[in-house]
């Protein structure tokens, strides 16, 4: 069974699904990417977090 | 008498003296004995001293080589107790390494993937799968028997101890990294996986699922990735092929619908043959003509029109189809087919870009637009790797013929984040480029690598067929580390790394070059790598490997630079000067080389996955905590500003640009862009663009692409999804999937997402006239 399709009920009764389910973030990594940040490695997973993203206002 | 002896596993075991006369022996020839009768007397005077004075009965191994020891120095044979030490030191380290090895396979098996870090070196591999746990105890016993067994002494302790890194060591002994597979010659007469032969292809469809076949099995031959040069030509054919039967097939259809022929296949070939070629996608070659003029002799000319119509309009739709849905199978394909024992897909990389062909065209777009529509839920593909080839006069300005090609790749990479891109108008890739040869135009391997230039065959200056043989990198901010600002001290230290990475990469070489084409039933024995084609199976490849790259690589330039001088070439442009000069002085020593050799020797900024957390964890533990070296979990890439220093996109291109000329073996520059860039096509435009213009060789931009695989929704997601509003891990109701249209039946077959209305509300239109599905 795919986990997608499992059906939870909330308080009042009503069919839920996605427990459990987190989001996808696919990132690149010596230049392959990677579905999901689960399978880095502990060096690439700081590597990854400590990115901060290039301003394209100004030119050089 | 002494009768047994406790060896280190606590088994007891009979006393033998020839066992230490012999160890003795051993000893003393080391250092130019051969007397074993004196062998012996010192044995017996172990034995005697053993019982004299070992405190248990039964004395331990360890006890009785102390007692050699004693022995040997006391008896005036200090050479040979000091041969007898070394090697015993030597023994202890084996065993040591022995046990080191069955604790790593007992964490392979016992522990998962997350707990174990040796399970994610690779993140294309799954470790918890059995295939990719028996993949790594061979890897990890390998390493060791490599070790222990091949490595000369000084280069097992600088590979040990973290000064150089010898990448992918697991295959030392085995084969080389990479090829870029010319399909084009490989279809030619079709070719034999090993396991079957399959002609040369007639369909599209074909063309694209021999290409994966290709590639799949290259990479069971090699253990880094694989590469198609020239997929927009290689494939091209196979749309020509499709259009013809389309042309046949409607034609006869035509000629049987508007009542000219009872049967139509056989006449419309005989149409088709009487025009002496084939007709074409672009229709300009004049086949059609000449078949509207025979068909005149035969019906009015009212009904020739509409033949022609009919056949024209239903022969293109049907290979446009027929394309796309040939790219959208590659696509899958290559996501789902297995290499190395399912544990892994194949690494796979295409480049196009340049084919201005009507054929050639046409796969681009349909395989731009598979990417772009995504994978079965509408997922990101991870791959192949796309490289769109950038070339002045071909797609880089509006009036170029592929411009339209150009702007399609950007638009999917805003989505999806390939393609890359190439400059073939780089200067250091543009000197090999010749207009009408394709194989002069500068292919990268996904991960980077480049393989041009050719010292061994200068004549030969092709990407086509060849690849790296093995690469080595260089710790660069230990050395800096170790000079402690002097600057002179740093250039000794890196010569001499240089000096045994040459070393290292030869005597490596060596042990390739002794493999025979039978040791590669594909990459060998099917001639994808260059002049393999003219060897038998029993042949040795030392010859053709010629053609290949021994590359030296390097990470943490920043780091270096940091230890070095304080600052890193992102704050100072002393710093950058000093980076430039570091990568010269390595450019020159591996360019001295391939002069002095004849091989090609190349300087890679290295693509480092476990080697980023490696080095620096090796430097931490022997230096400690270097404010901006060491501290943290990661030594930066290659030559790159460091990803967490804010810089603007267009001050990191202008930096990194330089060192792209320098490292010849390959390089990448990466420009991380914040929010959806689909919103913003025009400055991811300008990126690319100004990457061309600095002379980048190969570059990238990243953006976040997140998915929640609840509602589909694909873009970013910070901690609530924009589509169906829950939160990480969160449920949502049903009712709530099914306002938004996202949610189509409550069935366990069906349930959960199908299609995404909304994504494909967004998509725009073609910017290509005609549509291929």
């Amino acid at each position: 069974m795919n986990e997608l399709n499992h059906v939870t009920y909330n308080e009042k009764g009503e069919p839920m699904v996605g427990e459990g389910i987190g989001f996808e973030r696919i990132r690149r990594i010596t230049g392959y990417l990677v579905g999901t940040l689960d399978r880095f490695n502990n060096a690439k997973r700081a590597e990854e977090h400590d990115r901060v993203k290039h301003d394209i206002r100004h030119s050089a | 008498m002494i009768q047994q002896i406790e060896k280190r596993d606590g088994r007891c075991v009979f006393f033998d003296l020839t066992k230490i006369a012999n160890a003795i022996y051993k000893a003393a020839e080391a250092s130019g004995g051969h007397d074993y009768q004196m062998s012996m007397r010192l044995a017996l005077d172990v034995a005697d001293y053993v019982e004299k004075n070992s405190p248990t009965s039964t004395p331990t191994v360890e006890y009785v080589q102390d007692a050699v020891e004693k022995v040997l120095v006391e008896n005036g044979h200090a050479r040979t107790a000091k041969a007898y030490i070394l090697y015993r030191n030597e023994r202890s380290r084996q065993r040591e390494m022995n046990t080191g090895l069955m604790k790593v396979y007992e964490d392979l098996t016992f522990k998962s993937a997350i707990e174990n870090d040796i399970k994610r070196e690779n993140a294309n591999i799954d470790g918890d799968t059995a295939m990719g746990t028996m993949l790594k105890y061979g890897s990890e016993g390998a390493k060791q028997f490599n070790e222990m067994f091949l490595l000369e002494p000084r280069i097992a302790k600088a590979h040990r101890e973290g000064d150089i890194h010898i990448h992918d060591f697991d295959f030392y002994t085995l084969t080389t990294t990479c090829t870029q597979i010319d399909l084009l010659k490989l279809f030619e007469g079709g070719f034999s996986t090993g396991h079957g032969f399959l002609r040369e292809p007639n369909d599209i469809r074909s063309y694209s699922a021999l290409a994966c076949i290709a590639i799949q099995s290259n990479q069971n031959d090699q253990h880094g990735g694989q590469s198609v040069p020239n997929f927009d030509y290689s494939m091209a054919p196979g749309v020509r092929k499709t259009y013809w039967h389309n042309y046949r097939d409607n034609l006869a259809k035509a000629l049987e619908v508007f009542g000219v022929e009872e049967e139509g296949l056989e006449p419309a070939k005989a149409l088709i043959e009487a025009c002496g070629k084939k007709p074409v996608l672009a229709d300009d070659n004049g086949t059609t003509e000449q078949i509207r003029a025979r068909l005149l002799e035969r019906t009015d000319a009212q009904t020739v029109d509409r033949i022609v119509a009919f056949t024209l309009k239903y022969a293109r739709r049907e290979t446009e189809r027929s394309t796309y849905q040939a790219m959208e199978a590659l696509v899958h394909n290559l996501n789902t087919m297995h290499s190395r024992a399912g544990a892994q897909i194949p690494f796979s990389s295409l480049n196009y870009g340049t084919d201005t062909s009507p054929e050639g065209r046409l796969v681009m777009k349909c395989l731009l637009l598979a990417t772009e529509a995504g994978l079965g839920n509408g997922e990101t593909s991870i791959f192949p790797i796309h490289i769109f080839k950038v070339k002045e006069g071909v797609n880089y300005n509006p009036e170029d013929p592929n411009y339209d090609l150009f702007k399609l790749a950007m638009r999917v990479s805003a989505k999806r984040l390939f393609p890359n891109f190439s400059f073939l108008d780089a200067p250091f890739n543009a000197q090999y480029y010749k207009p009408g040869h394709p194989e002069t135009e500068a292919a990268y391997m996904g991960c980077r690598t480049r393989v041009v230039g050719n010292v061994y065959d200068p004549s030969r200056e092709i990407v086509n067929g060849r690849g790296n043989l093995s690469f080595t990198s260089i710790n660069l901010p230990r050395i800096a580390i170790n000079a402690k600002g002097d600057v002179e001290t740093f250039f000794e230290e890196l010569d001499e790394k240089l000096d045994l990475v040459v070393d290292q990469l030869k005597a490596r070489f060596r042990i390739q070059c002794d493999k025979r084409v039978r040791n590669y039933p594909f990459l060998m024995g099917q001639g994808v790598w260059l002049d393999s084609d003219k060897l038998s199976p029993d042949d040795k490849v030392g010859e053709v490997l010629k053609h290949g790259t021994l590359t030296v690589g390097f990470i943490g330039l920043a780091e270096c630079l940091k230890a070095l001088m304080g600052v890193h070439h992102g704050e100072s442009e002393k710093a950058q000067h000093m980076g430039l000069t570091i990568v010269t002085r390595m450019r020159e020593r591996m360019d001295r080389e391939s002069r002095e050799t004849g091989l090609n020797f190349s300087v890679i900024g290295t693509p480092a996955e476990g080697l980023s957390g490696r080095f620096v964890r090796l430097d931490r533990e022997r230096y400690g905590v270097i404010e901006g070296v060491t501290d943290r979990d990661y030594y930066t890439n290659s030559f790159h500003v460091p990803v967490y220093y804010p810089m603007s996109a267009f001050k990191k291109i202008k930096l990194e640009a330089p060192y792209h000329e320098l490292t010849n073996g390959g390089h990448i520059s990466y420009v991380e862009l914040d929010g959806d860039p689909t919103q913003n096509l025009d400055a991811f435009e300008s990126v690319v663009r100004y990457m061309k213009e600095c002379g980048i060789g190969y570059g990238s931009i990243n953006h976040p692409v997140d998915r929640d695989p609840i509602c589909g929704y694909t873009g970013i997601i910070d901690d609530v999804c924009p589509r169906c509003g829950r939160r990480e891990g969160e449920p949502v109701s049903i009712a709530r999937l099914r306002q938004l249209g996202v949610y189509k039946n409550h069935n366990s077959d069906t349930i959960g997402y199908h299609g995404d209305p909304n994504e494909e509300r967004d998509r725009r239109p073609n910017p290509i006239e005609s549509c291929c599905n």
